[in-house]
């Protein structure tokens, strides 16, 4: 490693520690930081919070990154499967009667053949092309996604009565059971993502692909076809996602964008096209929000100025994100 | 520029001076068939889309209800809607071509604070009076403005109710929060100083941005400042939001309070039990055994025979300005903007929306009610002239539902 990289690194290094202190710094001089028995449990039980919520994040900021790390396209209509897959839950347990997790089993294919048809109607035109191309065409799905299920269903609110009880870790530190059951979800879904990547040889051909796509070509991969997995996987791993959304937070048919935002962030944050950096990104993230949001006076009105300004601070550092490689 | 043009250049320019003094008054116009245009446009679609329809189902039934009494003052009324797409730029555009290209005789009044407050700009500068029903942002009018009047409620008491309740079973420190917006910032405020009346403690006052969806650390700080109720100023998905992780997190209030979510059909089916016992408000519902306004129950029979569904408030408020409308106009006489503004200025009707008498910024004391979601059913608690049943307060502990 070269001399400047390693400056580089404790740099990084000095800074997200300065980050994730500032909030105790302004809460004690604010007078909010106190240390006894009853705040420490506060403390405890929002960074459990975001550890739950940023796990669930990084499930469909995963699905953002493996379509950029494999065709190089901003996928703009993410937020949009995340948003179709808790409406397909929603119908699910709604008028069929069947649990959430259940249903997974349901919309995880469902949600992959349209990954299928997406790739082959809509994405296999545009792989090659200018970035802008890619997130034109994905941003116009996007706006058919969220009309069509707003003729559909309409612009109210649904949500899933599922799991609402407490899961009460000790006397004074709680946790949601439908965040804790999100939680596993995601982390089960991811890690069966991630070691299908690593071990089996067609995940082995998504990553060659991801390197160089001629190179694979050349060495017979059928690139075609690892395009189109792809975009199956991802689509899938948004509408698990959106299961996942349903059971703890209310959706309509334009919450999406907010879901894509997410996304980005945390994908930009951890490095783009990288697996492990979309978890770490999507931990971070949470835990910042749910650290300022606790300790600064009026913090809950800062959280996206602190997110932001992570995200922005980690790229002057390190413009590949956390994870990320270096472009040259 | 060609020399014609040049020339042109002055006759333009008086041209537009005669329209702009023109412009005044709204005159009388020698329609056909002894007709009278009535315009405006609202958000059929795009995001008001939802409620703004329901003020375009009770003009559609009112035109209809006053052509078949043989129309307004003998004139058979033309309705001209247009659509604003829920955009501020375009509805002022529409309104500037309602007036001065179709010249209607009155105007009818767009959807959300916000549009009002851009479209009452150029109702003022033609001076067409009019009666808005979907604004209840007071910003409106503290602007000095003449020719716009309020029949519904103002933003700032909407947890009136709440918060007297709040009295009642002896709540001493209150949080207040919700998303960082006009509406909510509004009605934030008139809970502080509702508070500040009835002698209760804000121990936190706090904002969201719109987007917030995990309200955890925000919950374990009211509780930690030692709050016995939480006023949210909040919509349906941070409302559902900070109510389930209140259970989840197991953290009792003695009362919780929102002003738009409880008050959407599907909140409490959408939610389930979780929504229980919490309060919410209202302008107006189809109750007429409980408020009892004149007309009310007819007004509802053929709404419901219509359009298939009961009417919520956002028909209810649209019909009662327009019957405002109507007795203002037989009060002037005709179509005269001044003497019209004037009839709405002094007027005192009552309509299927309740009593209308404005004050001198043209803000109608309409009183709203204070409803609690109870086993999945909204009952009206608050004020008590209208109360269906008492409150149950405080809410009952999470662990013993």
């Amino acid at each position: 490693m070269e001399r400047s990289e390693v400056r580089r690194l404790y740099l990084l290094a000095a800074f997200l520690v300065c980050a994730y202190a500032l909030p105790f710094v302004v809460g004690a001089w604010a007078g909010t930081v106190r240390f006894d028995e009853r705040w420490l449990a506060n403390l405890a039980t929002v960074v459990i919070a975001g550890v739950m919520q940023g796990g669930v994040y990084a499930m469909f900021a995963v699905g953002l990154t493996l379509i950029f790390g494999v065709m190089r396209i901003i996928n703009a209509a993410h937020g949009e499967m995340v948003m179709l897959g808790a409406y397909l839950t929603w119908v699910c347990f709604f008028y069929l009667g069947v649990d959430p997790l259940l249903s997974i089993v349901l919309t995880l294919p469902v949600a992959f053949l349209f990954g299928l048809a997406m790739q082959k109607l809509l994405l296999d035109a545009v792989v090659g092309q200018p970035e802008l191309t890619g997130l034109l065409i994905t941003f116009g799905l996007g706006l058919v996604m969220i009309y069509t299920v707003e003729l559909v269903f309409t612009t109210d609110f649904r949500t899933i009565p599922y799991a609402p009880g407490t899961v009460q870790l000790t006397s004074t530190i709680a946790v949601g059971q439908n965040r804790v059951i999100s939680f596993v979800m995601a982390l089960v879904i991811t890690a069966a993502v991630y070691v299908f990547l690593q071990q089996s040889r067609l995940g082995k051909a998504v990553r060659a692909t991801a390197v160089n796509a001629e190179v694979a070509m050349v060495c017979g991969i059928n690139v075609r076809r690892v395009y189109l997995l792809t975009t199956g996987l991802a689509v899938a791993l948004a509408a698990a996602g959106g299961a996942l959304v349903s059971i703890q937070f209310g959706f309509n048919p334009e919450t999406g964008v907010v879901y894509t935002l997410q996304a980005f962030a945390i994908i930009i944050l951890g490095g783009r096209g990288n697996y492990v950096g979309a978890l770490i990104g999507g931990l971070m993230l949470a835990v910042l929000e749910n650290l300022v949001s606790l300790m600064v006076p009026n913090g809950t009105a800062m959280v996206e100025l602190a997110s932001y300004g992570l995200m922005i601070f980690v790229l002057l550092i390190r413009p590949a994100g956390l994870m990320g490689l270096r472009e040259d | 520029m060609t020399i014609t043009a040049i020339r042109m250049l002055p006759w333009a320019l008086v041209t537009l001076l005669v329209l702009g003094a023109g412009a005044g008054p709204a005159w009388a116009h020698h329609r056909p068939n002894n007709e009278v245009l009535i315009g405006g446009a609202i958000s059929m679609t795009g995001q008001y889309a939802e409620p703004a329809g329901r003020n375009v189902n009770s003009i559609k039934l009112w035109v209809d209800d006053v052509n078949a009494r043989g129309g307004l003052l003998g004139h058979k009324i033309v309705l001209r809607l247009l659509d604003d797409k829920s955009d501020t730029q375009t509805a002022i555009k529409l309104y500037e071509k309602l007036i001065t290209d179709d010249k209607v005789d009155l105007v009818l009044c767009p959807y959300s604070s916000g549009i009002t407050e851009a479209v009452s700009n150029v109702t003022e500068r033609y001076k067409m009076p009019l009666v808005a029903y979907g604004a209840s942002a007071s910003t409106i009018w503290e602007k000095g403005r003449r020719y716009i009047f309020n029949i519904v409620a103002v933003a700032e008491d909407f947890q009136k109710g709440a918060v007297h309740l709040a009295r009642q079973i002896g709540v001493k420190r209150i949080a207040v929060i919700g998303q960082d917006s006009l509406f909510p910032r509004q009605s934030g405020k008139g809970v502080k100083d509702w508070a500040k009346k009835l002698g209760l403690e804000v121990v936190l006052d706090e904002n969201y941005p719109p987007k917030q969806t995990d309200f955890t650390a925000l919950l374990e700080k009211i509780k930690a400042a030692g709050a016995e109720a939480i006023f949210s100023n909040s919509y349906f998905a941070d409302a559902a939001a900070q109510l389930r992780q209140m259970r989840e997190l197991n953290l009792n209030f003695k009362l919780f309070s929102s002003t738009v979510g409880p008050a959407l059909p599907n909140f409490p089916e959408q939610l389930g039990a979780t929504a229980d016992y919490i309060l919410g408000f209202s302008l107006w519902e189809p109750l007429p055994a409980v408020l009892g306004y004149t007309g009310m129950k007819e007004f509802i029979e053929r709404y419901e025979k219509r359009y298939g569904e009961k009417p919520n408030y956002h028909a209810g408020a649209a019909y009662g300005a327009l019957q405002v409308t109507e007795a203002a106009v037989r009060k002037a006489g005709g179509f005269d903007s001044e003497k019209l503004r004037d009839a709405m200025a002094t007027i005192d009707v009552q309509t299927i929306f309740g009593h209308y008498k404005v004050d001198a910024r043209g803000m109608n004391s309409h009183e709203g009610i204070t409803f609690q979601i109870l086993r999945g059913q909204r009952r009206v608690v608050w004020p008590e002239k209208w109360a269906e049943t008492k409150a149950e307060l405080p809410m009952p502990e999470w662990s013993k539902r």
